[in-house]
């Protein structure tokens, strides 16, 4: 029973993260695509609940922003005119889990807006952005995991099942898709496509091309674990009993390679995330103004940005506790799931 | 009567790494009347369990059956197509493996994989083939067959696994059980209770068998004929009582000395050496001309090591392949 704790841990921390995530219109106070074109690279805004004068207030409250004196982009905080935080506010409306509409957001304020991660240069919250930004950058690494994963299991069982010409010419396949540098390949790939496509069409190209490079890898270790599966003596004597190929794979072989597929799902997840952010990042990914983690974080290529205004980095942020999620869930799994490959030492043995 | 299976010039030879390839089989012969038990007895390497997985043609990927016929009710199974075998194998010929501890899979309880084994061949409904498991798991387990159903095969012992492989082997009501050394890894008690259990559905299935051990005794009083093989050729075939009590080819005789004597009818507790036979049977050491048995035979003769043996019929369906006998 030890066992399952961290791994239910893992799968907690997930889940929460991944639900604020898919309830973004919930979760962010505004529609992300929004603008506002007055107020320009706003600097985060804290929240508080003692006012200048020094009196305690239950509702948080940020204070309005205006610019420093004598300057065009710097802001400090007005004292003088604070925004009250009001709960599951009527807001902008939006479709949760993209068919239930509603307007109710879980914070939002009366008259001035308040942006928690500032603004960017076209006066969007970088908040609801950065959440609304979550829902495609973790579904391109969701779908295409499961695309890398789908083609490595089937790749994989045929070569470790039928072997022989068949074994030879799949595995030099996957070899070359190892040395394939990807990221050349989806250049090119993005080259032959017209200069604009719309978000959707960007997204479905995205999530292809990393799902169809990636498969190698799984592919071998599924044939590793198939090869041994299928030398097992109770598919042999089930085959002795007339069982079909067909069976044996979908009863006795298949079944052996789940705790390799669940392990490098939960490795593949977070490397196709980054890589999602990679394309984004360059421009190759899901164009503007649709948010995504890459094309959040691709304004910090004007070197203007990049000095002035820190807060445009925070996106980058978002992402560690995914990655450290999944790579927990990762580890324990394989320790769960293949506890004889761990060595456990007792606490008293020697060497 | 007609034979049920009639296994002709059989060859089979494994290539192991580059062009080198061996003969595990040369020229096996024999027949298997219907409600017949016939035992086969050889050594480690001698061929057993490569004669049991090419008669249903499971070899590993690198065997290859290079000649011969295997007729099985008048049907050559070595023409037979993919998917025709996979009907037989279970249906009507059951390939019984010697380690009941993995031949069962480990994730599924005793009653769905005899039911597996009723699905993959009957067309019947769901709740029939369950009825026929329940049936078929009772005869195998008068007293507790119910708790054995639902067990994991790591619940079971060593017996009630090759019970429970019996009873995926005679679901489907097969007229032949090949058993390759079924009760190798069981104590005498339960190898006794299988042998018996066996001989039961002999009689009530009216199954013919195809029984290969590396132990004479268990033999005697359960197979009707006996085969001894040797280096992958038969060596002596006749009634398991003839071949038994006065074995004729000079190879059985060696074995059958080189068993231990039972202390009580010796007489004699002084340590006594067991006699073995000299040499060694592994495939680089036969030789590749003359009689393989001869680098080791206690009565070689000139002949011996310029060519094979012929089969001689010593009368009562009892062949010897020996040239003392004339060969």
């Amino acid at each position: 029973m030890t066992m399952r704790r961290p791994l239910a841990k893992w799968l907690v921390i997930l889940g929460v993260l991944h639900a604020i995530v898919v309830c973004a219109g919930f979760f962010a106070p505004y529609d992300p695509i929004e603008q506002d074109r007055k107020n320009p690279y706003l600097p985060p805004m804290p929240l508080h609940l003692l006012d200048a004068q020094g009196h305690l207030h239950l509702r948080p409250f940020a204070y309005a922003l205006k610019l420093r004196e004598g300057t065009f982009d710097q802001y400090e905080q007005d004292t003088s005119q604070s925004v009250p935080m009001k709960f599951f506010r009527s807001g902008a409306g939006y479709r949760l889990l993209g068919f239930l509409p509603s307007r109710i957001h879980l914070f939002g304020s009366e008259d001035a807006r308040i942006c928690l991660l500032g603004t960017d240069a076209y006066g969007r919250d970088q908040f609801s952005r950065l959440l609304y930004g979550g829902q495609i950058s973790l579904l391109a690494g969701l779908l295409g995991a499961g695309c890398t994963l789908s083609i490595g299991l089937c790749v994989g069982a045929a070569a470790g099942y039928f072997g022989g010409w068949r074994d030879d010419a799949l595995m030099r396949v996957a070899e070359l898709f190892l040395a394939l540098p990807w990221l050349y390949l989806l250049f090119a790939l993005r080259a032959f496509l017209p200069l604009s496509v719309s978000p959707l069409k960007a997204f479905f190209l995205i999530v292809a091309v990393i799902g169809a490079v990636g498969w190698a890898r799984p592919a071998r270790l599924v044939r590793g674990v198939v090869l041994s599966a299928k030398e097992r003596d109770f598919v042999r004597a089930a085959r002795g009993f007339g069982a079909t190929d067909s069976y044996l794979l979908r009863r006795h072989i298949l079944p052996e390679t789940s705790s390799v597929l669940l392990t490098q799902a939960a490795i593949l997840i977070p490397q196709y995330v980054l890589a999602e952010m990679t394309l984004s990042f360059l421009g190759l990914g899901v164009p503007e103004p649709a948010p995504s983690w890459g094309n959040l974080l691709s304004n910090l290529q004007q070197y203007s940005v990049l000095v002035s205004y820190w807060w445009m980095y925070l996106p980058a942020l978002a992402m560690v506790p995914f990655f450290l999620g999944y790579l927990g869930l990762a580890s324990s799994l394989q320790e769960r799931l293949e506890p004889y490959k761990i060595e456990r030492r007792s606490p008293g043995s020697l060497a | 009567m007609v034979p049920i299976l009639e296994v002709q010039d059989l060859h089979v030879s494994y290539r192991s790494s580059g062009e080198a390839s061996y003969a595990a089989l040369a020229g096996v012969n024999f027949h298997l009347m219907p409600n017949e038990i016939l035992g086969v007895l050889g050594e480690s390497g001698s061929g057993k369990s490569t004669l049991a997985t090419s008669l249903l043609k499971l070899l590993p990927s690198n065997g290859n059956i290079s000649r011969g016929s295997i007729l099985f009710e008048g049907k050559d199974l070595l023409c037979a197509p993919a998917g025709e075998l996979e009907q037989i194998r279970g249906k009507r010929i059951s390939l019984v493996y010697q380690e009941p501890s993995v031949a069962l899979h480990p994730a599924l309880r005793a009653s769905e994989q005899v039911f597996q084994v009723l699905a993959a061949h009957e067309s019947a409904g769901k709740s029939a083939l369950r009825q026929k498991t329940r049936q078929v798991l009772a005869s195998l387990f008068p007293k507790e067959a119910d708790r054995i159903s639902n067990s994991y095969p790591h619940q079971l012992s060593g017996g009630q696994r090759q019970r429970v492989l019996i009873a995926q082997a005679i679901a489907c009501g097969p007229s032949l059980l090949i058993a390759d050394e079924p009760t190798a890894s069981l104590d005498s008690t339960t190898q006794k209770e299988i042998l018996g259990v066996m001989r039961t559905l002999r009689d009530e299935l009216g199954l013919a068998m195809i029984f290969i051990t590396h132990n004479p005794a268990l033999l005697a009083g359960f197979a009707d004929r006996v085969l001894v093989l040797y280096g992958g050729r038969v060596a002596e075939l006749g009634l398991a009582r003839t071949v038994l009590s006065s074995p004729k080819h000079p190879y059985t005789r060696a074995l059958f000395q080189s068993m231990p004597q039972i202390l009580e009818n010796t007489r004699d507790t002084r340590k006594t050496k067991l006699p073995v036979i000299a040499g060694d049977s592994s495939a680089a050491q036969l030789p590749l001309e003359g009689c393989v048995f001869e680098p080791r035979c206690p009565d070689r003769m000139e002949d011996c090591r310029e060519r094979e043996p012929a089969v001689v019929n010593l009368g009562e369906s009892h062949t010897v392949s020996c040239f003392k006998y004339g060969g």
